[in-house]
């Protein structure tokens, strides 16, 4: 038997040892950008191969070019996405000045996008705030092939099943898809005052979720892992008690966790936000890995690996505030302390907390992946 | 009577609350007690648990509601008997910003508080934030950023206060990437790292003025 550090691993192999928090060669590698990061990288490179934007970066999707992850040769990738807006009503813009664009959308609620800023848009109304306006939306939630990018995402998948990259189902997690249509505030008021009206939204998005997920699969995916987003935390701590989590959000989490598990697939769950007090609920659930971690909301694998590491993995955690600084000694001084606390219970992806902002430069952003590569090797 | 109105704010019963409040103003409670012994203490009450962990958004958000139905029978009570909001407070998110959240349980508890609060929104500018302060004649300006990009209008707005207000109001900022480091640094009067502090912050600064 080769020593494993000698042995090469495939990031397949890679990524679904390290989510079974066994041993590895190598820390694997997995990364965001903010879209002007993206871009300046993307330019700054200058390989003529690369211009297929992670998420929406070029506006227009170019599938036969390379993402960033490929060409850092990241180790995990993902595809999926399913549109999940209710489609009650086609989009349409309803008004149009230099500065914005007021649309109302699939799920019937208005929104502002903003034409020379970058980011998710202003929500000025949301189409759903009763039970009965759900009921006659609710029929319209149901899977179905065209809610899927297969264009952007058959030849990202095959590339990635070529270079045997570990693939994610990517799918939204119930909080994240509610407030989209009732709005962060309608959602929380219902947990208490309308509890039977929001178990059904839940749980409509959840089936929902499974069912796209199966109808991925019956079109020929097959997924290594599953990479659930949701942000249900802010910097104080999640949007709802704990309490609230395990009474409306955990039976749906398990449920979509478990359909995952039945194939083998391990589960990464992305939140922003101090979790802290989710996370025994996270494990009950069946999360085998949690990503970004962060920093500043608290986050720190350097406690949490100890208390958590036998039956949790850690994706990320990397702080974009000491990045941006561009000094190598306390980017060093990050890594270094944050790798050395995770690294022996077998469970750590290295990411950033969030996303890499526009302040890191590409000879930064290039020195640190080698140091992620040369420290996270397991000797 | 007054424990039990607070009670129904901290329990966010929107029913019980105005109702209770018709029942105290009919056994002749002065309208100041009830809003200040009833309604204030409970939503103050529930800013402390929020502050605490205790509470959580949705909690608070229900509370809310409470103390409004509360206030909505009250407000004509308190008219006729002459209280009027010692302070008032000008509150937005800062021009770029769109998060709204955190500035709304903001607004709520400076309003548990007893403030006569202005919401100008989001994505506010400082122009529109100095002609409200000027209306309004505010004491005080609470500002919320969650973006990194876009709170060094924080910086802004308070210089063109200082420019074109005199007095300038007491100035409160907070939000995610906000720090007790970065308001000294650009001279604001103070930081609020959760809504419940923050409302105690401007009822401080209004009194020392
Ligand atoms: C919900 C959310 C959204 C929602 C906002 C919905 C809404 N109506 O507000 C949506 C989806 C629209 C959104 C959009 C975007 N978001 Co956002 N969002 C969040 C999230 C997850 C939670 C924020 C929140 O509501 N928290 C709940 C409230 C209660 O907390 P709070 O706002 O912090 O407020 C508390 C305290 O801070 C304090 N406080 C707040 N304001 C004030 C003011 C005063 C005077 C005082 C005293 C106290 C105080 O009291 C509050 C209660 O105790 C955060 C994550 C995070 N870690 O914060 C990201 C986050 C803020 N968003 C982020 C980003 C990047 C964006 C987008 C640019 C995303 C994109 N790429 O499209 C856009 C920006 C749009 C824009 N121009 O503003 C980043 C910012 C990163 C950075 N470095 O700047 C964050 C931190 C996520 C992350 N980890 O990267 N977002």
């Amino acid at each position: 038997m080769p020593r494993l550090s000698l042995m090469k691993l495939t990031s397949r192999e890679r990524v679904a040892r390290c989510l079974a928090r066994r041993p590895h060669d190598r820390v694997p590698l997995f990364d965001s950008y903010w879209m002007e990061t993206e871009s300046a990288f993307v330019a700054g490179i200058g390989d003529e191969r690369l211009g297929c934007g992670i998420e929406s970066f070029p506006k227009e999707p170019r599938p036969d070019r390379l993402t960033l992850w490929e060409y850092f040769d990241f180790d995990l990738m993902h595809v999926g996405w399913p549109d999940q807006r209710l489609r009650l009503v086609e989009p349409t813009v309803l008004e149009e000045t230099d500065e914005w664009v007021l649309r109302r959308d699939g799920n019937e609620a208005v929104l502002r996008w903003w034409k020379h800023k970058m980011g998710t848009p202003e929500h000025v109304a949301f189409g759903i705030d009763t039970p009965e306006k759900w009921a006659r939306a609710k029929p319209l939630l149901t899977a179905s092939r065209n809610r899927v990018r297969w264009h952007e995402f058959w030849p990202r998948y095959r590339r990635a099943k070529d270079a045997r990259r570990f693939i994610c189902f990517a799918g939204v997690e119930v909080i994240e898809s509610v407030k989209d249509t009732l709005g962060h505030e309608m959602m929380c008021r219902a947990l208490i005052k309308q509890p039977e009206w929001l178990h059904d939204v839940f749980e409509t998005y959840c089936q929902f979720e499974i069912d796209m997920f199966r109808l991925c699969e019956a079109e020929g995916w097959e997924c290594d892992g599953a990479f659930i987003y949701g942000d249900i935390a802010y910097k104080n701590g999640p949007f709802m008690s704990p309490q609230h989590y395990r009474e409306f959000v955990y039976p749906c989490h398990k449920r979509l966790f478990d359909e995952f598990h039945r194939r083998g697939m391990p589960v990464i769950v992305h939140s922003d936000g101090d979790i802290r007090k989710l996370i025994p609920h996270f494990i009950d659930a069946g999360v085998d890995m949690i990503q970004p971690l962060e920093a500043r909301a608290n986050m720190d694998v350097r406690e949490l690996a100890p208390q958590f590491g036998d039956q949790l993995g850690f994706c990320g955690n990397i702080d974009v505030t000491v990045l941006t600084t561009n000094d190598r000694e306390r980017i060093a001084a990050e890594l270094h302390s944050k790798m050395a606390a995770a690294m022996p219970y077998r469970g750590y992806i290295y990411h950033s907390d969030h996303s890499i902002p526009p302040g890191v430069t590409l000879e930064t952003y290039r020195w640190l992946l080698d140091e992620v590569r040369r420290f996270g090797t397991y000797r | 009577m007054l424990e039990r109105i607070a009670e129904a704010v901290i329990g966010g019963d929107e029913v019980a609350a105005p109702t209770l409040v018709t029942q105290a103003l009919a056994t002749e409670l002065p309208a100041r007690d009830v809003l200040y012994e009833g309604l204030l203490k409970g939503m103050t009450e529930v800013g402390r648990r929020f502050r605490d962990g205790e509470y959580f958004i949705p909690e608070v958000l229900v509370a809310a509601e409470a103390m409004k139905a509360g206030m909505a029978v009250l407000k004509p009570y308190l008219a006729r008997a002459g209280v009027k909001p010692e302070h008032t407070a000008v509150i937005g998110t800062v021009r770029g910003d769109l998060h709204d959240i955190g500035k709304n349980l903001v607004a709520t508890m400076l309003e548990g508080a007893g403030f006569e609060v202005i919401d100008l929104g989001v994505d506010v500018s400082p122009e529109k934030l100095i002609a409200a302060c000027r209306d309004r004649k505010a004491d005080v300006v609470g500002l919320s950023a969650l973006l990194t990009t876009t709170m060094p209008m924080m910086e802004v707005a308070i210089r063109q206060m200082e420019a074109e207000l005199s007095p300038r109001p007491a100035v409160i900022i907070g939000g995610a990437p906000i720090t007790q480091e970065y308001a000294d640094k650009i001279g604001a009067d103070g930081y609020g790292p959760d809504a419940a502090t923050g409302a105690e912050l401007a009822k401080r600064l209004c009194r020392k003025r």
